[in-house]
């Protein structure tokens, strides 16, 4: 078999070799070279995508176009095709596919839990990240792949930019055309466009691990590139920085995959001045604005899900409201986009099956994307933005013969593609001049008559014989000059009347056999038309409805509109002010322009919404010190993970926001983990729910940074752990290491700055180290630390260390054993953030007490009760009132706990944390006692209402209801009419602890 | 090194154990003691206002109207609690308590027993009379507490422990109660790197792990009819549940399989059935209800299973499966420390639906009927063991959950523990104290 194929490879290159073989190959024949002249006549030619000619000529030579015209005359010397009724196109062009590029393997086996590996495995002078590829090259790999270039070519393509998914920075791509006449002509252009992701791929080196390490990297390398550029000669070789320099004035382009990642990508070309073309996911209709304000341009996917069964109803229940409104929407992505303006080039990618693709395209014209748009994004674009549009995207004179014919208008339903040119090179694809045979006809049989009825298209006709009253179908195939057809004369029959023919006229003549083996001739005679058949609707009948609603955020609990600022008088409210004033009993408070604006009695505003807050308690937003909601990743693993900024991973989607917000929590900083001595940058977000992720950062909060100790930090959960530091003892040298090098690193930076502007650009810029320049901040007092801790030694070494360099610990979080050390926390000047309760899941918290707030708090520290857990962070102020419990604190220091002490903590108290005038409207109206396990939210406001408990219940659980059911329905419908379903499959989010490398381990 | 830290873990913990300041259990009760003036919260929904309870060696004697109830009090020891509440002590089902210590650490830990069906393995042999957890449980209010071992197909067999005792055969309640089972999923999860989430898959084994576990009752079964037979002891720990003594506890949270591995032990033979499960008991609640089949949920301090979910799902479970007429009782999930938040978890949902008194049978009597020990403790009633607790005031709230007396079978058991005592060795350093 293996042979039989090579043999055939090899009679095709040699058949290819006949026409243009290439000037420095050796030859295995006579010379034989053929211009290859043709005239395509009387076609609709559609030039580009704003440009038709009708019954026009287009001529080619070789492997280009000559010219295209309505009244042109066709030379002597050429081959005349004749197109009547036919339509020319350029043919397609998708710019990201691996097309001819080897699959890439991606490692098993679980990076986690093994032996970490620091340093990159790649042999030879390259990067020091093994995900950094840009050295890499397409073009040294590509390699004709026949399959894949006959399916792509089926659905129209003619060329593609082609990529290897592997690594962060990927390299350079290829652009070649879907030729199979021999590598060297099929590779157009060797270095189209420079390749970026959000995946590592390969690489099996450690760091990183996250999304927010991906970004790092990248970040850091972009420097690192700099840096290495401006010296001549290079400080060492680095083939991946030197591809990278090199790759930077190619167009770039970003694998993002889904509309937040295309934020993501966005933002980050942003830091460097770099618009990247970017991979989109389909999804982008979710947040339309935010992605046309990102003024990025798109490659979209047109993979729309398929209808989830969802027959049985507890199999339905499996399925989210998400994923039964994507199913919906997808398909109308491509028209949001066009409605608004962005640019964007469709893409095979993501497809089952390539065959998919047309009529996919053909399901977002029918929802709204035009065809002239639809044209443009798989011609034109593509081609401006790969800068190859001088040879493909359109039909004009010296530009490839690169195009295709087709039946009809291409987004037609029934339009059929009948040849695919490629370089002046013909794949056929259906018979281009099938005669058409539909009608009916009488057959004439040894005497006998029967009425032979032909339908459907030229090309692929269905036959039916009918024999008095009954029809029987005949197996038939029909060719220009040739026919076959068998059929059984009668329902009973014990065989089939077998026919073959030729044409003559407008039927046939010809041989054949009865059933019982006699030869006979026959005839049949065209008798008149076909019946006109009903013609298949299906596929247009959803487009017709109108489509749900887009929510905010895309998931069940969002809404189709966001929350206004609304002016609200509580009235008669229980106020816990967290002020000197203390508890004020029936007070009103009103709320203006998001700010607290007044609190007193009687109270009135005109404008206002009240609220009777009568027997109802008002307190202060809760904060929560160390949560991991709304973060897209946890942890990465570099000892001093410092360059990594949760900031860059916000995740607006997440459920749990909801949850909490449904709990009181108004505000939370989304620490990095705890699997690094030195962490990664925290980002401070209001819980805004239904906004975007940029949007929840609280404008000009101070910068944050996690730090751990103990067990985590020395991977005392994994045995095979080989990464420094693995003892407390090395924790507290990685601390003064970092500082150290922060004061060498101003140092070196200081002197750069000072030179004179004659002497700077001669001397050698320092290199930008993300690491240093953080750590230069913490020493600075410009960013300030949360340091997850247990016991005491390891929290007493800290702040050694800190005062070393004279700056403070901010905040030990956790900080189970702080009652030992507290007289130490406060002289230093620490506030300590701990959990009420939690003791003994490992050894390090085996002496924790549920005193520790209590003892802390007695002891003058700022302290809060955080949660570092989704479900805890919905009952902070339960776990506030276990202070009072336990230790007898009063409720009032209680409540402070979990609001006005983390906003302390936070550097966030002179905005929140407290009912004053002036500050934010951050306030939670509770129906009882805010420290009782009876309370619950009845409205959590952050500046808006983001959580109303009577919304909740009366609008949107029934709106969810409601519209999961109107979706039930429609899929039921899917599925009868033939759509290909999927099952549900029972996807939940990822809740995320401070332990946690890619949410799958647990504890914190 | 390994050596090295495994003989460091040793030192620490005996270390530890030379300063630990655990209570000393309590001796035998050994005089009649009577509860004056407190109100009484019986555990079956009823409440006695000044209600009388008097109990001698260890069993409940009188429960009360006090105002009208006249009982000569001569030789008891009277205890005032007038103004105060009184509870039956909480049961904490499904735990294991005594088997797992530091979870994180190997060596403190007791809960699997290699193999895949193994109902001979009792969990009080493992029981760690010295745990540091039950002086925290019994803080709060849970003084029984169910030590469950965990893994494979069937786990083992569990037993009743009260939180106090010198060692496991003092501590036990009701040894062996029952057997757990884990029936297989339909679907198995994992996580997708590639959505980030957990995903789930068709498991292919099901219908063979489903007969396999079907056939191990059949041949169970069949054991206990033979009469001349080859002892084994896998089959005879199995015989309790044809016998009605004890309670197949079956740990599933998926709907179909629900009905499925139900209909498997009741075809069986099996007499008392309990299941553990969460949100899946409530799509099939008719079924539950039908076959009287209660069912122990986890804490109501949980996440909702699903994103569209109504986001205070876990708090009013056990509302809506009692409404839909479930017997329900409350657990802890995940890390052992949490547990002794029983009586909060309780106190959830009455927040979210529930009456208090029945929010509080989810911690005593429905726990004891679903564990099959109603007969003994679960509720203040006249000949049940006198354990039991005064409250300074509601024991579902975490202010007022403040205790001020515990019995468990009438011993007087201390109340602080390791953790008051780091609280005042350490309130008195700073002079908070």
């Amino acid at each position: 078999m293996k042979k039989f194929k090579f043999m055939l490879t090899l009679i095709l290159l040699v058949s290819g070799w006949g026409a243009w073989a290439q000037e420095t190959f050796p030859r295995n024949d006579v010379k034989d070279i053929r211009t290859g002249q043709y005239a395509f006549t009387n076609a609709t030619i559609v030039v580009d995508p704003q440009t038709t000619l009708q019954n026009a000529t287009l001529l080619i030579k070789g492997d280009k176009i000559e010219q295209v015209g309505a009244n042109l005359s066709v030379p002597k010397g050429y081959v005349t095709i004749d197109l009547k009724g036919k339509f020319i196109y350029p043919s397609l062009i998708d710019m990201f596919t691996n097309y001819g590029l080897p699959d890439v393997e991606r490692p098993t086996s679980s990076p986690y839990g093994g032996k970490e590996q620091t340093q990159s495995k790649t042999k030879g002078a390259y990067n020091a990240n093994e995900a950094i590829k840009a050295h890499y090259n397409a073009a040294d790999e590509f390699t004709i792949n026949s399959k894949t270039a006959e399916e792509l070519r089926k659905s129209g393509f003619g060329s593609v930019l082609t990529t290897k998914y592997d690594g962060l920075a990927r390299g350079t791509s290829a652009f070649v055309t879907l030729s199979e006449k021999n590598d060297n002509t099929a590779l157009l252009r060797q270095k189209a466009a420079a390749q970026y992701s959000f995946a590592k791929g390969t690489s099996s080196q450690t760091y990183p691990v996250s999304l927010m390490g991906f970004i790092a990297v990248l970040r850091q390398t972009h420097f690192d590139a700099e840096w290495f550029g401006s010296q001549t000669p290079r400080p060492f070789a680095d083939n991946s920085l030197e591809a990278w320099i090199q790759n930077q004035r190619l167009p770039q382009v970003f694998d993002a995959g889904s509309w937040i990642n295309v934020l993501r990508a966005d933002k980050l070309g942003d830091e460097f001045g770099t618009q990247y073309i970017i991979k989109g996911g389909g999804d982008e209709y979710q947040r339309i604005n935010e992605v046309k304000a990102s003024n990025a341009i798109l490659i979209e996917p047109v993979n729309f899900p398929d209808a989830y069964d969802v027959e049985d109803p507890l199999d339905a229940q499996n399925v989210t409201l998400e994923e039964m409104k994507h199913w919906e929407l997808a398909p109308a992505n491509l028209a949001a986009l066009e409605k608004n303006g962005i640019n964007f080039s469709i893409t095979t990618s993501g497809l089952k099956k390539t065959s998919d693709f047309l009529p996919n395209v053909r399901k977002a014209i029918a929802n709204g994307l035009t065809e002239t748009t639809a044209l443009k994004a798989l011609t034109t674009t593509p081609a401006q933005l790969l800068k190859i549009d001088n040879q493909v995207g359109s039909l004009k004179k010296g530009m490839l013969a690169n195009f295709i014919i087709t039946s009809g208008k291409l987004f037609d339903d029934k339009t059929i593609i009948h040849q695919n040119w490629v370089q002046g090179e013909s794949y056929n694809i259906k018979p281009l001049n099938a005669r058409d045979f539909s009608g009916t006809y009488n057959l004439s049989i040894n005497g006998k008559s029967y009425n032979l009825e032909v339908t459907g298209e030229a090309g692929s006709h269905k036959a039916k014989v009918k024999i008095n009253d009954t029809t029987v179908d005949a197996i038939a195939t029909f060719d220009n000059d040739l026919v076959t057809l068998s059929f059984r004369p009668e329902k009973d029959s014990k065989g089939s009347i077998r026919l073959s023919g030729w044409s003559e006229g407008n039927g046939w003549k010809g041989k054949g056999q009865l059933i019982d083996g006699s030869w006979v001739s026959w005839t049949g005679e065209r008798t008149g038309d076909a019946i006109a058949q009903a013609t298949n609707k299906t596929n247009n009948e959803g487009a017709k409805e109108e489509l749900g609603k887009v929510i905010y955020p895309f998931n069940g609990h969002g809404y189709p509109s966001l929350p206004v600022t609304e002016t609200i008088l509580i009235k008669n409210a229980t106020v816990w002010t967290n002020e000197s004033e203390g508890v004020l009993q029936n007070t009103d408070v009103l709320l203006k322009d998001g700010k607290i604006a007044k609190i007193g009695k009687n109270l009135s505003d005109a404008s206002a919404k009240v609220v009777d807050g009568t027997g109802k308690h008002l307190t202060a937003g809760i904060i929560d010190e160390h949560s991991h909601i709304g973060a897209a990743s946890v942890n990465d693993v570099a000892t001093n993970s410092g360059m990594v900024r949760m900031g860059d991973v916000l995740d607006s989607e997440a459920i749990n926001i909801y949850r909490a917000l449904a709990g009181g929590v108004v505000a939370v900083q989304v620490l990095h983990g705890s699997a690094n001595p030195i962490g990664g940058q925290s980002a401070m977000i209001k819980l805004r729910w239904g906004e975007s992720p940029e949007n929840l950062k609280i404008q000009g909060a101070d910068g944050f940074i996690k730090f751990a100790l103990g067990e985590n930090v020395k991977r005392s959960s994994n045995p095979n752990s080989i990464r420094f530091p693995q003892t407390r003892m090395g924790v507290e040298q990685v601390y003064v290491d970092a500082f150290t090098n922060a004061r060498e690193y101003e140092k070196k930076w200081n002197a750069y700055n000072s030179l004179s502007a004659k002497a700077k650009p001669l001397a050698l810029k320092p290199r930008r180290d993300l690491a240093d320049e953080t750590m230069l901040e913490i020493v600075n007092r410009k960013r300030f630390i949360t340091c997850h801790s247990y016991v005491q030694s390891e929290i007493n070494m800290l702040m050694k260390v800190a005062e070393r360099f004279d700056f403070r610990v901010n905040t030990f979080t956790h900080i189970l054993e702080g009652y030992k050390v507290a007289d130490k926390m406060f002289e230093h000047g620490a506030a300590g953030s701990t959990f009420a309760d939690w003791w003994n899941y490992k050894w390090e918290v085996r002496y924790a007490i549920p005193y520790n707030a209590a003892i802390m708090q007695r002891a003058g520290i700022v302290t809060a009760i955080n949660s570092d857990d989704a479900e805890m962070g919905r009952r902070l102020n339960q776990e506030a009132a276990k202070s009072v419990k336990y230790a007898g604190m009063s409720e009032e220091d209680a409540l402070k706990m979990v609001t006005l002490n983390p906003a302390k903590m936070l550097h966030l108290d002179g905005q929140m944390g407290s009912i004053k005038p002036g500050k934010s409207a951050d306030v939670v109206l509770w129906n009882d006692h805010p420290l009782s396990v009876y309370a619950k939210p009845l409205k959590t406001i952050g500046g808006k209402v983001y959580f109303d408990v009577e919304k909740d219940k009366k609008q949107n659980n029934k709106a969810l209801d409601t519209e999961r059911a109107r979706l039930i329905q429609k899929m039921k419908g899917a599925k009868k009419s033939g759509s290909p379903t999927q099952h549900g499959d029972g996807r939940i989010q990822v809740q995320f602890h401070c332990d946690d490398i890619m949410g799958l381990e647990t504890e914190e | 090194m390994k050596k090295l830290n495994y003989i460091l873990v040793l030192v620490l913990i005996v270390s530890h154990w030379a300063i630990a300041q655990k209570p000393v259990p309590a001796p035998p009760q050994t005089k009649p003691i009577a509860l004056t003036g407190g109100t009484a919260h019986i555990g079956n929904g009823q409440i006695i206002e000044n209600a009388l309870i008097t109990f001698d060696k260890g069993k409940l004697t009188n429960v009360v109207d006090g105002t009208t109830a006249k009982i000569d009090l001569s030789g008891y020891e009277v205890i005032n609690a007038t103004g105060k509440q009184i509870y039956p002590g909480f049961i904490l089902p499904n735990s294991q308590v005594g088997l797992e210590e530091v979870s994180a650490i190997r060596a403190m830990n007791d809960t699997e027993e290699e193999g895949d069906m193994n109902p001979n393995v009792r969990s009080l042999i493992s029981y760690n009379a010295d745990s540091e957890y039950p002086p925290t449980f019994r803080f709060n209010g849970v003084l029984l507490a169910e030590s469950t071992p965990l893994g494979g197909t069937i786990s083992g067999s569990s037993s009743l422990m009260e939180m106090e005792g010198w060692n496991w055969e003092d501590a036990v309640h009701s040894a062996d109660i029952g057997i757990h089972i884990n029936w297989p999923l339909m679907m198995k999860r994992q996580f997708s790197f590639a959505t980030f989430s957990f995903t789930e898959s068709p498991n292919k084994e099901y219908d063979n792990q489903v007969s396999n576990l079907e056939h191990f009752f059949k041949d169970a079964v069949a054991y206990g009819n033979q009469s001349n037979k080859e002892a084994n002891l896998k089959m005879e720990a199995m015989q309790g549940l044809f016998d009605g003594t004890k309670t197949l506890f079956i740990h599933v949270n998926k709907p179909k399989e629900v009905i499925t591995s139900i209909r498997t032990a009741q075809r069986n033979g099996v007499k008392h059935i309990t299941l553990i499960s969460g949100e899946a008991a409530l799509t099939v609640a008719d079924f539950l209800k039908e076959n009287k089949i209660p069912v122990i949920l986890p804490s109501t301090h949980n996440l909702p299973d699903r994103v569209d979910d109504d986001v205070d799902m876990a708090y009013k479970l056990p509302y809506l499966l009692s409404q839909a007429g479930v017997m329900v009782s409350l657990s802890q999930d995940g890390s052992l420390h949490g547990a002794r938040n029983l009586g909060f978890f309780a106190g959830t949902a009455a927040a979210y639906g529930m009456s208090k008194e029945d929010a509080l049978k989810t911690i005593t009597s429905n726990t004891a009927k679903a564990l099959g020990v109603d007969k003994r403790v679960g509720t203040l009633e006249v000949g049940k063991d006198a354990t039991l607790f005064v409250s300074e005031g509601d024991a579902l709230d975490y202010r007022t959950n403040v205790l001020l007396h515990a019995f468990i079978s009438g011993k007087h058991i201390t109340l602080p523990g390791n953790q008051e005592e780091l609280y005042e060795r350490y309130s008195k350093k700073y002079g908070q104290k």
